[in-house]
């Protein structure tokens, strides 16, 4: 555990440094070395231990969670010291501090630190979003902070009911708990908290803008990495207390809502962004239905995929002048529509990419309509990624990689064939038919649906906090009734 | 209907929790706290937990802490200081200033010393400091006084004290060490940075206001 | 007696703000809703540490005494300084859009930022 906690410091520390001393990036590399160095000696034991004395202190476990998570965020870390030079110092500060802050809370164990490490994300998050200060950015930030506020005013709440009862913060002591109307009420609480701040549809709906607005490399680890630490946190706490339909529910709901706004938004990286909230209905439904070891396989490649996604919206934003999709094609550059490409077809489940593989493995352990549901999830994000093909197919020839989507890219590709080497079963032709299908499939609905009038309520802040309140008091009423 | 809608769904709400409640009392018994209040050399059971078994979470909120007044840095510097200058206070506050700052600063050093033993501690000491520079500020002008605690010399102490706090913090949970100096040591770093905190606060919002 | 009175005060609190929140226009309300409701969190989780007839934790009280749980008051201090942070920045990003759109009512800053990105 003190290797781990070291790693941690090591991370803080360089990163108020960074704030001071100009080469700011060197010293983020160092808090790398730092944090990898770390990983290395406590990965291979799974600690246990305690921060303090005895059975008042905060309990630390190492578990695949948290080492899937620290690797994935070690991993994003060094992506985006590779692709981002030169930018001003306390960028460097904030994104050192934030990798810290996630490997800090995936190995936590305390219902009370998972409140304070997921306020710290959120507020590093909120000065990312605004950090370059236009209007729109700084609004969507605001918005962020508002809901996931009242998102932790009620995790708050869900402490003190739990606390009251079992006289512990561990989550190790409330699975011990007998299920009565205050734990009920207490969980019911906090897992709405979290999915505020976890991008679970209704819960959260500052998340297409935050974002949508922010700098393409922020919105990148936002999406990739902070946005499932909610995720993380509803997963411990329905883990402890067995309220996994809860979790499948939700992952139903954003799933499929998702698609639905994914499909006809116009502006890319909102596009992007509603396709996150959709792809964590992925995660939800493997660590509600138990797998978690699909559920984080998944975590991981989406971790991979959606960063190579935004950021090369990122460059296609700037290469063309427009966020607008329509307006992209013919525009862009080889090099960036080589990584939006491979990221769309690793989205949407190509064999033998990260995707597929990830879905693959997912799919083996669902029970019969678990794997119908996916089979359609599959189909939805084919088809609402099948918007991007003509700016993919269609644009100028030049040719500028960065070394971050570089990287991303191999991984993608690289992890994607490892995985269906090791497990057999994914290269069955079974499951490369019903993964193509799904592609075929996706792209054929999108051709029927596109004219259709439809298009998805605009989510203001009033309409957004409504619907916060209303889904979690339909969550508190399932969970009370359960 | 918007409105009488949402007054519905919070009265729900409201009347979920309040059915919640009833089934709350009685709350768990409190765990005896006295031994570990005396293995970090406490007096006070809130300051053993706060800086003792639950000190990591308390390292989390002063870096939460400093990074919103990073935050409401960045945010106002651009806006422009306000045209002209806030008037400084005449008469009663600038003569009871005189009075009450030595008082006050001497409560916060006394608050933020004593704080394993009693009641008190690095926050409440931070945030009554940070009220003597507020009553200084109104009585001296806040730009005077905003070019003698100047932003150059400020940053590097407020960062240097949560790099310090940190790496003291994160040693003495392996190392297990404890003890009343470390307390002592913990609540005056806190409350350096508690009063830096505020200042910046006050000091932002009262001059970087830009127009409406 | 008292634990109950304040933790009912504590959830109507709560409520009081997110109504706030949900009712009022301007920013600057809303803002202050925000800071009411997570007020109450804090009268709640305090009320929570109170044992009838018990002692403030702290030792120098005779043995046997009952205490009042330092665990709650402990989170509580921990709690009001995140809130303390958060409302800081809140109010500074609000500055930053009043200064910019010069209003402050919700839905008209909403529509300037939207149309600030169309540009």
């Amino acid at each position: 555990m003190t290797a781990a906690l070291l790693g941690v410091l090591g991370y803080f520390g360089f990163g108020i440094i960074c704030f001071l001393i100009p080469r700011a990036r060197f010293l983020s590399a160092l808090a790398l070395v730092c944090g990898t160095i770390s990983f290395a000696v406590w990965a291979p034991g799974f600690p246990r231990g305690h921060l303090g004395l005895g059975d008042w202190a905060i309990p630390w476990e190492g578990d695949a969670l948290a080492a899937a998570f620290w690797g994935l965020s070690l991993f994003l870390h060094a992506v985006l010291l590779l692709e981002e030079v030169g930018k001003p110092r306390h960028f460097y500060a904030l994104l050192t501090l934030l990798f810290g802050t996630v490997l800090s809370l995936v190995l936590s164990r305390d219902l009370f630190n998972l409140y304070v490490s997921l306020e710290l994300t959120s507020l590093i998050a909120f000065l990312l979003v605004g950090l370059e200060g236009r209007a729109a950015q700084v609004w969507a930030s605001l918005k962020y902070l508002i809901l996931t506020s009242c998102g932790m005013i009620l995790y708050l709440l869900g402490v003190g009911f739990i606390y009251a009862r079992a006289g512990s913060l561990s989550l190790p002591a409330l699975s011990a708990m007998p299920p009565d109307t205050a734990i009920r009420l207490g969980v019911g609480l906090l897992l709405a908290g979290a999915a505020a701040k976890g991008g679970v549809f209704l819960y959260a709906q500052w998340l297409p803008t935050a974002h949508g607005y922010a700098p393409s490399s922020v919105s990148a680890v936002l999406s990739g990495l902070v946005v499932k630490m909610g995720i993380v946190a509803m997963a411990r706490i329905a883990g402890a207390y067995g309220a996994g339909d809860v979790l499948v529910a939700l992952g139903l709901i954003t799933g499929f809502l998702g698609i639905y706004h994914a499909f006809w938004e116009k502006r890319i990286k909102v596009f992007l962004a509603y396709s996150t909230m959709s792809q964590l209905g992925y995660m939800l439904l493997g660590f509600g239905g138990g797998d978690w070891g699909g559920a984080l396989t998944y975590a991981v490649a989406h971790g991979l995929f959606k960063p190579l996604l935004f950021l090369a919206a990122g460059r296609a934003e700037d290469e063309a002048g427009t966020h607008l999709i329509q307006r992209l094609a013919g525009k862009l550059m080889l090099s960036t529509r080589l990584g939006l490409g491979l990221g769309t077809v690793a989205i949407a489940g190509l064999p033998p990419l990260a995707g597929y593989a990830a879905k693959g493995l997912l799919f083996l352990n669902l029970p019969p309509w678990g794997k119908w549901a996916l089979f359609a999830l599959s189909v939805g994000t084919a088809a609402s990624f099948s918007k991007l093909l003509p700016t993919i197919v269609r644009g100028r020839k030049g040719w500028k990689p960065t070394w971050g989507q570089f990287t991303l890219g191999l991984v993608v590709v690289g992890g994607g064939v490892a995985l269906c080497i090791g497990k057999a079963s994914l290269l069955a032709p079974s499951s490369l038919i019903s993964g193509l299908g799904a592609i075929a499939a996706g792209y054929v609905v999108f051709h029927l649906l596109r004219k259709l009038p439809f298009r998805p309520p605009h989510w203001r802040l009033d309409e957004s906090l409504l619907a916060l309140f209303l889904a979690g008091c339909a969550l508190l009423f399932w969970v009370l009734l359960h | 209907m918007k409105r009488a809608l949402t007054i519905a769904l919070l009265a729900t709400l409201l009347g979920i929790l309040l059915f919640g409640l009833t089934d709350l009392f009685p709350p768990a018994e409190v765990r005896p706290w006295a031994e570990m209040a005396r293995a970090y050399g406490a007096g006070n059971g809130v300051a053993s937990i706060v800086l003792g078994s639950r000190l990591y979470d308390t390292l989390l909120e002063v870096l939460v802490f400093a990074l919103a007044m990073v935050g409401v840095r960045y945010t106002l510097k651009p806006l422009g200081k306000w045209r002209e200058p806030v008037v400084p206070e005449r008469g009663v506050v600038r003569e009871m200033a005189d009075v009450l700052l030595p008082v006050i600063i001497v409560f916060a050093v006394y608050l933020a010393a004593s704080g394993h033993l009693g009641p008190g501690g690095g926050f409440p000491a931070g945030a009554i400091a940070g009220s003597g520079l507020l009553l200084l500020a109104m009585a001296k002008g806040i730009e005077r006084l905003s070019r003698e605690l100047h932003e150059g010399t400020l940053e590097p102490l407020e960062y240097g004290t949560i790099a310090v706090l940190l790496v003291l913090g994160c040693l003495s949970i392996p190392l297990n060490h404890r003890g009343s100096g470390l307390l002592v040591v913990f609540n005056l770093l806190i409350g350096i940075e508690v009063t830096i905190g505020a200042w910046v606060v006050l000091h932002y919002f009262a001059s970087h206001r830009g127009e409406i | 007696m008292a634990a109950q009175i304040g933790t009912v005060l504590g959830i109507g609190l709560v409520f009081l703000g997110f109504g706030a929140l949900l009712l009022r226009r301007s920013l600057i309300w809303k803002l202050l809703g925000l800071n009411v409701a997570s007020g109450g969190a804090i009268v709640f989780l305090v009320a929570l540490s109170h044992r009838p007839g018990a002692v403030p934790p702290l030792s120098g009280y005779p043995e046997g005494t009952p205490s009042a749980d330092p665990l709650p008051q402990a989170l509580v201090l921990t709690a009001i300084v995140i809130h303390f942070a958060t409302l800081a920045l809140s109010l500074a990003y609000a500055i930053s859009l009043t200064e910019r759109f010069h209003t402050q009512e919700t839905g008209r800053i909403e529509a300037a930022s939207e149309e600030e990105m169309e540009r």
